[in-house]
C-alpha cells in the first residue's frame, strides 16, 4: 500500500472522491464535512451545518455539487464553489446512512435507519420514490453505474437489488415529476416505481455494505458475520458465488477496484484487505494499530482509494504506477504488463521484447520496480518486491522483437536492488549485511564487498562505481579501490538520474531535487511542494523534471521554472532538444514538445554565452515582466534594458546597469527632478563629470553645481553661477561662490550689500583692501570691530583640480556587449566574457580548497567507519556466508604452494604455431608464402603455372609473410606477442579453430590497379602503365579468391593484362627503335592487334596510321585510318584519319614492305614481336598464355617474366574452392 | 595483493596506469602519502619498472643501490639485462644465483623478473620453473603470456582461471583475458576488443591500449579502423616499436606503402621481431630459391 495522503480528525464515516480534481470529501462523526486537496495536502474547505454525525457524502460527477446525509435525518445538497448548502431534503425518519447521486438523472438515492431507501429528484427537490421492504436499518444503497438498478444492504441480513426501470420511464421530463408529486402520498409505502428484483440471503448477521461491479453483473457485500460475499446475477435470478473469509470483525465496507480485478474491503478489525476477485483469495492485508475502519471509497477515474477510520482517513494506492524503465542511447527498455518492451526514440518505434511474467500470475506489487540494462550484453536486470526484494536477469535474444510468449527462465536472486556496473558485471545489494555481491551474467558471485554505509538501495554511478543510499545520505563507492569517492547528506533519495556525460547527477527525493557533481559535490538544491516524479538531463546540462502536475527545469545554478503544466503525472525518460520523451501511467510512450526558449536563454546568460543571448533576444518573443524581473535580479539589467519600452523602467534598468547614455535619454524623456537627481548620483559614481553637470543643471541644484565647478576647476562657470545667484538674489549662494573663487572684493561687496558691515570691514581689512576697509570704517563709525591679534591672515584660493575639463578616469562598468545595441554584439561580448571568467576562476579556486578539505575529512571518517564495520563483521563471523559460497582460495594458498614450486611442475611441451597449421593445411601458394613456407609456395607456383623466375615475386612473398602477424604488447618489458592474423573473421567463428592467413593482396586491389593502368595508358604514361600491368601479372599468382566465379574473373584478368603488357612493351620498343622505320611501322601495326580497350585501340591505330603515313606507306596507313574511323573517334582524330584516307585514295601504294598482313589473322610472339600467322607453330606461356615462336621454348616468358615458355603446368589455383 | 574488503588500496591507480602502459603518468603520480613500507617498495618497483619500460635503463641501474630491497635489486637486474646485450650472460648468472638463495629466491618480484628475462631468452622451461606457481597477479599474468607464446592456450587458460577466481575485475585479469582471447581467436576476439574498449573509456588512452585495440581490429579484418587507431598511437609516441610494427602490417593490408614505417622501426629498434622476421624472410627466400632450382 502506498499512502498518498493522511488526515487526522474525528471519526470519518463518509468519503467521496471528486471525479476530476484532486479533492476528497470526508464527512465526520462530529458533523463536519471536510474538503481536502489530497495532492497538495491541504484542507480547502469545511461545511458544518449538520447536527450530529454525517455518514453519507457524495460528489456529483459534473456539477459543482455534493450531497450529504446525517443523523439529523437531513439530506443536504451543497454547492462547493459557492460554499453554500443549496437545500435540504426532508423525509427520512431516522439516521441517514448513505447518499449517492445518479450518474445521469437528477436523482439521489439515500438509505436510512427508517428501513427505507428513498430516491429524490434534486432539481424538483422532491422524493420521487420510497423503496420499502427491508425490515431493519438500511445500511447502504447505491445506483448501478449503468443499469436501472439499486443495490442495498441492511441489518436484516439481506442484500436487495431493486429495479427502478419504471421510475426512469416515468420521469422523462421534470413536469412529470411535479405531476407525480400529488400521487406520491398515495404511493407511499406501496410504490410500484421500484420493485425488489432479488433478495440475496446468505449473510448470518446484518449486512453493512453492498456494491455493484462497474461492468460485470456482480455484487459484493460485507457484513457483521465478518464475511465478504460475492454474488452474481442474470436477468432472472441472483445467487451467491463465493465467500471471502478473513476479517476478524464486522466488515464495514467492500468494493470492486475500478481498474483491476480485485476486491477491497475494510473492517472494524482495523484492517484493509485486498482480494483477488477471480481466485477469491486474499492478496494483501494492511493493518492499523488502533483505528477501526468505517468506510472505503474508490476513485472513479484513477488508481486511488480512500479509507476512513476512527481518527481520520488515508488516501492510498495499492500499487506503484511508475513503469520501470532504463534508457540506453537511443533505446528505452521498459516493463509494461507482463512484457519487457523496447522503444526507439529516433523512430518512435515501440515493440514487445520478451515476456517477463507468466499470464495469470498475481500481479499486485509484483511488478518491476527498477530496470537496469547492459548494452554490451543486451541484458536486463529487473528488480521487484517479490519475496521481499529480488531480481531477475534476462538476456534479450538477438532476434529480440519476437512475439513469442515463452517466458525465459530468468536467472534470479534475492537482494534489495541490482544494477549493472560494468561489462558482464552487476551488483546486488544484500541489505542485511550492507554488502554488495558482484556477479557475472551467469549469476555467479565474483566478488563481495562491504559497503561504507548501511545501505538500503544501490544505483549505478559510472563503471565499477555504486551510489549507495541510506536514509539521510548517499555515497559513491568505488568497488575496485574500495574508496568512497564522494558523499552527500540528502533527504531520502528515490531516483538517481545521471547526466549524459556522467559528470552530474540529479538525486530526486519526494520533495527535493539535489544536483551534484560526479564526486557528489553539491551544486544546488531545489525544494518542491508537489511531489517530484521524474527527470532527465537535456544536452545542455539543464535538468528537466516533472512533479505531479508540472514539467519544470533546473539550471546548473539552481534556478528553476515551470515549462508547462500537466494533467496527469508522466515519467520523463529522455530529453532531446525540444522534445521530452516520457512514459505515462498506462506505460505508453509519449513525446511532448516543449518550448525550451526560456531556460535555454537563462542558461546562455548563466554561461555568459552572450552571442546566444543576443540572437535569442533578436529572434524570439521571450519578453514579459517575469523575464525582466529575472534579468534584473540575476544582475543582467543591461539585457533587460532591451526588452523594456516604459521610460521609467528603462531609466531604472539603465542606472542599474550603469548605462549612462540610455539613462540620460530616459531622464530627458521623463524630465523629473527625481530622475535627474539619481542620474547625477550615478554619473558622479562613474566619474562622468559632464553628465553630473548636466543633471545638476537640469535640477537647478546650484550648490552642488558650484561645488562641482570648484573641484573640476571650472572657475569661469563658477563665476557665472555667482552672477546667477546675484540675479536670483541668493546671497548665501553668491557668497559661497565668491568664497570658492577667492574673490575677496566680491565677498566684501556681498557682505556690504547684505548689511553685514562689520563682517565686510573685517574681510576687507584682513585681506588688505585698505581703501574699502577705510570706507567701511567710516561708515561704521564707532562700531569698528577689533581685528584678531597675532594671526597672519591668508586668502583661501580655489585648489587647482587634479583633472581639469572632461571626465575623471571612468569607473569600469558592465558595459560593452549590449552597449552598442543589438547589432555589434559579438566582439565586445568576447572581451567581456574573458574578463568575467577570470573573476569566476578566482572564486572557484577558493571554493575548491574548501570543498577538498571537507571531502578529505569526510572520507576519512567514512573509512574509519567502514573499517570499524568490517572488524565487527569479523568478530561475528559475518564472513561465514562467504566461505559457503565456494569462493576461490585466498591469497595465501598460492603463496604456500609457491614454496614447493620446482618439485611437481613439468613444463608443457610447446604447442604448434599457427603458421605451421597454415602451411600444413594449405595448397595455395599465397597462403604458404604468408605462413613463411616460401619453398612450398615456390614449388606450388612452379607446378601450377610453370613459374621459374621468382625474383619479381620476392617482395610479395616477404610482404605476405610480414602481413600475417600482428604484434601485441602484453606484459611490460616482456617480449612482444606475435599473433597470427586470420582471414575471413566473423563473430561466429569458434575460438581455437584456425582460419587461413590474412593476405595482403586481394583481387579488388588488382582491379583497382587495372583501372589505374588504363588511366595511365590513356594519358600516355606508358612506362607507368606497363609497371602497373606487370604488377598485376606478378601479384595474381599470390591472390586468393573465395568462389569459383571469382576464379574465372582472375583468369580473365590475366588475359586482359597480358594483352596490355605485350602491347605496351611493343610500343615502348617502337619508341626506342627510331632509326628503323620499318620495324617501327611493324611494331605500331602489331600494337593495333592487341586486345585493347576502345580508347586505347584508337590511340594505337592513330599512332600506327601516323607512323605509316610518314613513311609513305599510304595503303597501310589507309587501312589504319579506315579502322580508326570505324571506332567512331573524336573529331580531331577523325579529321586526320579522313585526310589520310583522301590522300591514300589518290595514291594507294606502300613504299616499304612490312611483315604485316592485316588480312591474315595472327598472334604476336611475346619475345620477338613477330606475327605468328594462323597455321604456324607456336608455344605459349603456361601462366599468362602469351604466344611465342617455337624457338623461344624453355625461355622465361617475355610478357609476364615469370613462367617458362612451353613448360608443363596444371593451371592457376587461386581459391580454396578449387582445392576442395 | 591486498585482501578483499580490507582498507583502501592506495596503489590501485598506480598499478593500473602501469599495466595499461601509461608509464610516464605512473612515474609522475607516484608520490602517494601514507604508504606502508611494503607498499612503498611495491610503489618503487612500479616506478622503476616504468622507467625500464620507457627505456631509461641507466637511470634505474644508477638509482638502485646496494642497500635497496630485494625486489628493487631484481628490477635493477632486469634493467641491466635489457641495457647491455653483451653482459646478458653475467646478468643471467646473477639471476640464477639469487634464485638459488633460499632467503630471497622466493621473492615474487625476483621470480617475475627472472621469468621475464628467461622469456627473452626464449627459455620457457627455465622461466616457468620460477613463475608457474604464481602468487601474485603479475606472475600469473606473465604465465599467461608465456603459455600464449608457447602456443599452449590450454595452460594459459588455467592460469587465467586462477586470476579470475582471485579477482576477475583486476586490470591484469582483464588484460590477460584479452590476450588469451586474441590468442585463441575466433569469436573471442570481439570480447578482447570490448575489454580494451572498456579500458579506453575508463582510463586515458595509452599507446598500449590503442595498439591492443588495433591488433583486435586487424584480427577481425578491420584494417581501416586499425590504421586510424595506430596513427593515433603514433601521435602519442612516434617511436613505439609495436605501433610501428603494426603500422607496417596494417599498411600492407590496406595497400599502402609500409616502407617508411619499416625503416623507422629498423632505425629505432633493430632488434624488433618484425625487423628480424623480415630479414630472416629474405634469407629464407634465397634459400628456397636454391632448394627449388
Amino acid at each position: 500500500m502506498l499512502t498518498k495522503f493522511e488526515t487526522k480528525s474525528n471519526r470519518v464515516k463518509g468519503l467521496t472522491f471528486h471525479p476530476k480534481r484532486p479533492w476528497i470529501l470526508a464527512s465526520l462523526h462530529s458533523g463536519v464535512i471536510q474538503l481536502w486537496d489530497y495532492r497538495m495536502g491541504t484542507l480547502i474547505d469545511r461545511f458544518d451545518e449538520h447536527e450530529g454525525p454525517v455518514r453519507g457524502v457524495h460528489f456529483h460527477n459534473s456539477q459543482p455539487l455534493f450531497v450529504s446525509g446525517g443523523d439529523d435525518y437531513k439530506i443536504k445538497v451543497w454547492n462547493h464553489k459557492t460554499h453554500r448548502c443549496l437545500f435540504t431534503l426532508l423525509g427520512h425518519l431516522d439516521y441517514i446512512r448513505t447518499v449517492q447521486f445518479h450518474h445521469e438523472n437528477p436523482w439521489i438515492v439515500s438509505a436510512s435507519d427508517d428501513q427505507t431507501i428513498r430516491i429524490w429528484n434534486w432539481q424538483s427537490r422532491t422524493c420521487i420514490s420510497v423503496l420499502t421492504g427491508h425490515n431493519h436499518y438500511v445500511m447502504c444503497a447505491s445506483f448501478h453505474p449503468k443499469e436501472d438498478l439499486v443495490v442495498s444492504a441492511s441489518l436484516d441480513q439481506t442484500v436487495r437489488v431493486w429495479d427502478i426501470g419504471s421510475l426512469k420511464k416515468k420521469t422523462v421530463s421534470p413536469a412529470d415529476d411535479l405531476m407525480r408529486f400529488t400521487q406520491m402520498n398515495s404511493d407511499l409505502f406501496g410504490g410500484v416505481d421500484a420493485i425488489v428484483k432479488y433478495v440475496l440471503e446468505g449473510h448470518d448477521r446484518g449486512v453493512n455494505w453492498a456494491s455493484f461491479h462497474p461492468t460485470l453483473p456482480l455484487i459484493v457485500s460485507g457484513a457483521d458475520d465478518r464475511q465478504v460475499k460475492l454474488w452474481r446475477m442474470n436477468e432472472t435470478k441472483a445467487w451467491e458465488v463465493d465467500t471471502l473469509r478473513g476479517h476478524m470483525n464486522n466488515v464495514s465496507s467492500v468494493m470492486f477496484h475500478a481498474k483491476q480485478d480485485i476486491i477491497v474491503s475494510n473492517s472494524e478489525d482495523k484492517s484493509i484487505r485486498v482480494w483477488d476477485a477471480t481466485k477469491r483469495t486474499g492478496i494483501q492485508t494492511f493493518r492499523r494499530e488502533h483505528d477501526r475502519f468505517w468506510i472505503l471509497a474508490v476513485h472513479p477515474e484513477i488508481n486511488l482509494l480512500a479509507a476512513g477510520h476512527d481518527n481520520g482517513m488515508i488516501v492510498f494506492k495499492l500499487e506503484r504506477e511508475r513503469p520501470a524503465f532504463a534508457v540506453s542511447g537511443d533505446s528505452l527498455f521498459y516493463a509494461k504488463d507482463r512484457f519487457l518492451r523496447y522503444y526507439e526514440y529516433s523512430t518512435q518505434k515501440d515493440a514487445q521484447v520478451i515476456p517477463i511474467r507468466r499470464p495469470g500470475t498475481p500481479s499486485l506489487n509484483q511488478s518491476p520496480r527498477t530496470l537496469s540494462y547492459s548494452p554490451t550484453e543486451n541484458a536486463v536486470l529487473i528488480c521487484s518486491d517479490v519475496d521481499g526484494g529480488s531480481y531477475e536477469l534476462y538476456i534479450i535474444p538477438k532476434d529480440s522483437v519476437g512475439r513469442s510468449d515463452v517466458v525465459q527462465d530468468a536467472k534470479r536472486g534475492t537482494g534489495g536492488s541490482a544494477v549493472f556496473i560494468a561489462r558482464n558485471r552487476f551488483a546486488v545489494l544484500e541489505k542485511s549485511t550492507s554488502q554488495v555481491l558482484v556477479k557475472n551474467l551467469k549469476n555467479e558471485v565474483v566478488k563481495k564487498s562491504s559497503l561504507p554505509i548501511p545501505t538500503d538501495a544501490i544505483f549505478y554511478a559510472g563503471t565499477g562505481n555504486l551510489l549507495c543510499r541510506s536514509e539521510d545520505k548517499v555515497v559513491i563507492f568505488d568497488l575496485q579501490q574500495r574508496l568512497v569517492l564522494g558523499e552527500l547528506q540528502t533527504p531520502f533519495v528515490r531516483y538517481v538520474v545521471w547526466s549524459n556525460d556522467m559528470e552530474n547527477v540529479a538525486l530526486l527525493s519526494k520533495h527535493t531535487i539535489i544536483i551534484a557533481s560526479k564526486k557528489l559535490v553539491l551544486q544546488c538544491t531545489l525544494h518542491e511542494t508537489i511531489r517530484v516524479k521524474s527527470g532527465a538531463w537535456d544536452d545542455n546540462g539543464v535538468f528537466i523534471y516533472t512533479t505531479l502536475n508540472h514539467i519544470k527545469y533546473c539550471l546548473p545554478n539552481g534556478d528553476s521554472g515551470i515549462i508547462r503544466t500537466l494533467d496527469v503525472p508522466i515519467y520523463i525518460t529522455k530529453v532531446s532538444g525540444n522534445t521530452i520523451f516520457c512514459l505515462d501511467r498506462d506505460g505508453k510512450n509519449r513525446a511532448i514538445t516543449i518550448n525550451a526558449t526560456e531556460y535555454i536563454f537563462k542558461l546562455a546568460l548563466l554561461r555568459k554565452r552572450y552571442d546566444h543571448v543576443m540572437s535569442m533576444i533578436k529572434n524570439s518573443q521571450l519578453c514579459g515582466q517575469a523575464m525582466i524581473a529575472y534579468l534584473q535580479q540575476k544582475g543582467f539589467p543591461e539585457v533587460a534594458l532591451h526588452f523594456v519600452e516604459d521610460e521609467r523602467v528603462r531609466f531604472n534598468l539603465a542606472l542599474e546597469s550603469g548605462n549612462i547614455s540610455v539613462a540620460v535619454a530616459s531622464a530627458t524623456e521623463i524630465n523629473e527632478k527625481e530622475q535627474w537627481y539619481r542620474l547625477g548620483v550615478e554619473a558622479l559614481r562613474q566619474g562622468n563629470a559632464g553628465i553630473v553637470e548636466f543633471a545638476y543643471q537640469q535640477t537647478k541644484n546650484f550648490e552642488r553645481l558650484s561645488f562641482l565647478y570648484l573641484i573640476t576647476g571650472k572657475l569661469d562657470k563658477l563665476s557665472k553661477l555667482m552672477k546667477i545667484a546675484e540675479v536670483k538674489n541668493n546671497v548665501m549662494g553668491q557668497f559661497h561662490n565668491a568664497l570658492y573663487l577667492g574673490d575677496v572684493k566680491e565677498r566684501v561687496k556681498i557682505l556690504e550689500n547684505a548689511g553685514h558691515l562689520p563682517l565686510a570691514y573685517i574681510t576687507a581689512s584682513v585681506h588688505g583692501l585698505t581703501d574699502t576697509a577705510e570706507r567701511l570704517a567710516t561708515e561704521l563709525g564707532d562700531n569698528v570691530p577689533s581685528l584678531p591679534e597675532g594671526k597672519t591672515p591668508s586668502l583661501l584660493m580655489p585648489p587647482s583640480p587634479v583633472m581639469c575639463g572632461g571626465d575623471w578616469p571612468l569607473l569600469r562598468v558592465m558595459k560593452g556587449i549590449f552597449e552598442g545595441g543589438l547589432e555589434s554584439a559579438a566582439r565586445g561580448g568576447a572581451v567581456d566574457e574573458d574578463e568575467e571568467d577570470v573573476g569566476g576562476d578566482w572564486g572557484e579556486g577558493l571554493d575548491m580548497v574548501d570543498v577538498d578539505g571537507m571531502e578529505n575529512r569526510d572520507i576519512e571518517a567514512i573509512l574509519a567507519e567502514a573499517e570499524g564495520a568490517e572488524e565487527d563483521n569479523d568478530e561475528e563471523g559475518g564472513w561465514g556466508e562467504l566461505e559457503g559460497l565456494d569462493l576461490p582460495p585466498e591469497l595465501d594458498t598460492p603463496k604456500a604452494s609457491a614454496n614447493a614450486r620446482s618439485s611437481v611442475f613439468v613444463t608443457p611441451t610447446q604447442g604448434m604455431p599457427v603458421s605451421h597449421i597454415w602451411s600444413q593445411k594449405s595448397s595455395l601458394a599465397a597462403e604458404q608464402a604468408a605462413a613463411g613456407s616460401f619453398d612450398t609456395a615456390m614449388r606450388l607456383l612452379n607446378r601450377q603455372l610453370g613459374i621459374k623466375n621468382f625474383a619479381p615475386l620476392k617482395s610479395m612473398f616477404i610482404d605476405l609473410f610480414s602481413g600475417s602477424q600482428s604484434y601485441l604488447r602484453a606484459f611490460s618489458s616482456s617480449p612482444v606477442v606475435p599473433l597470427a592474423i586470420e582471414r575471413g573473421w566473423s563473430e561466429s567463428n569458434s575460438p581455437n579453430v584456425r582460419g587461413p592467413p590474412a593476405l595482403v593482396y586481394d583481387f579488388s586491389q588488382q582491379e583497382e590497379k587495372l583501372k589505374s593502368g588504363y588511366k595511365a595508358t590513356t594519358s600516355g604514361k606508358l612506362t607507368e602503365a606497363l609497371r602497373l600491368f606487370l604488377s598485376i601479372l606478378h601479384t595474381i599468382p599470390l591472390v586468393v579468391v573465395e568462389s569459383r566465379s571469382e576464379v574465372d574473373e582472375v583468369k580473365e584478368l590475366v588475359i586482359i593484362v597480358k594483352e596490355y603488357v605485350l602491347g605496351l612493351k611493343m610500343e615502348l620498343k617502337r619508341r626506342e627503335t627510331k632509326d628503323d622505320p620499318v620495324r617501327q611501322q611493324e611494331l605500331a601495326a602489331y600494337f593495333t592487334h592487341c586486345n585493347l580497350q576502345l580508347p586505347h585501340l584508337r590511340l594505337a591505330l592513330f599512332s600506327a596510321m601516323g607512323v605509316c603515313y610518314k613513311s609513305k606507306n599510304l595503303a597501310t596507313a589507309y587501312n589504319f585510318a579506315k579502322r580508326l574511323l570505324e571506332t567512331n573517334p573524336v573529331e580531331s582524330q577523325a579529321k586526320t584519319a579522313r585526310q589520310i584516307v583522301q590522300a591514300a585514295e589518290r595514291n594507294m601504294t606502300d613504299t616499304t614492305e612490312l611483315n604485316y598482313d592485316f588480312r591474315n589473322p595472327f598472334v604476336i610472339c611475346g619475345s620477338t614481336y613477330v606475327p605468328i600467322y594462323r597455321g604456324q607453330k607456336d608455344v605459349s606461356c603456361p601462366y599468362c598464355t602469351a604466344r611465342f615462336v617455337p624457338s623461344q621454348e624453355g625461355n622465361i616468358c617475355g610478357v609476364c617474366d615469370l613462367a617458362v615458355i612451353g613448360a608443363d603446368a596444371s593451371g592457376l589455383i587461386c581459391s580454396p574452392s578449387q582445392v576442395r | 595483493m591486498a585482501g578483499m574488503g580490507s582498507g583502501p588500496d592506495h596503489l590501485f591507480n598506480l598499478r593500473n596506469t602501469f599495466y595499461l602502459g601509461a608509464y610516464q603518468t605512473a612515474i609522475n603520480n607516484s608520490e602517494i602519502p601514507n604508504l606502508s613500507p611494503e607498499d612503498a617498495v611495491e610503489r618503487d618497483c612500479l616506478v622503476f619498472r616504468s622507467y625500464i619500460a620507457l627505456g631509461s635503463y641507466q637511470l634505474v641501474i644508477s638509482e638502485i643501490d646496494e642497500a635497496a630491497a630485494t625486489p628493487l635489486q631484481a628490477v635493477k637486474l632486469l634493467a641491466m639485462y635489457l641495457s647491455s646485450p653483451d653482459n646478458k650472460e653475467s646478468t643471467i648468472s646473477s639471476v640464477k644465483e639469487w634464485l638459488a638463495d633460499s632467503t630471497i629466491g622466493n621473492n615474487a618480484i625476483l621470480r617475475l623478473i627472472a621469468g621475464t628475462i628467461f622469456m627473452h631468452e626464449e627459455d620457457y622451461n627455465e622461466a616457468l620453473k620460477h613463475t608457474h606457481a604464481g602468487g601474485t597477479m603479475d606472475l600469473h599474468a606473465l604465465n599467461v603470456q608465456i603459455f600464449i607464446k608457447m602456443h599452449r592456450s590450454d595452460y594459459a587458460e588455467k592460469q587465467l582461471r586462477v586470476m579470475q577466481q582471485y579477482d576477475e575485475d583486476h586490470t591484469l585479469t582483464q588484460l590477460a583475458t584479452a590476450w588469451l582471447n586474441l590468442a585463441v581467436g575466433g569469436s573471442k576476439i570481439q570480447e578482447a576488443y570490448l575489454i580494451f574498449q572498456d579500458f579506453s573509456e575508463r582510463y586515458p588512452m595509452t599507446c598500449l591500449v590503442l595498439n591492443s585495440k588495433a591488433v583486435c581490429c586487424m584480427q577481425m579484418g578491420n584494417f581501416d579502423e586499425a590504421e586510424s587507431l595506430l596513427l593515433e598511437a603514433l601521435n602519442k609516441d612516434a617511436k613505439d616499436p609495436e605501433t610501428l610494427a603494426n603500422l607496417v602490417v596494417c599498411s600492407l593490408h590496406v595497400g599502402k606503402s609500409s616502407s617508411r614505417y619499416l625503416s623507422q622501426l629498423k632505425l629505432s629498434h633493430p632488434e624488433h621481431v618484425l625487423v628480424k622476421r623480415v630479414s630472416s624472410a629474405e634469407d629464407n627466400f634465397e634459400r628456397a630459391l636454391q632448394s627449388i632450382a
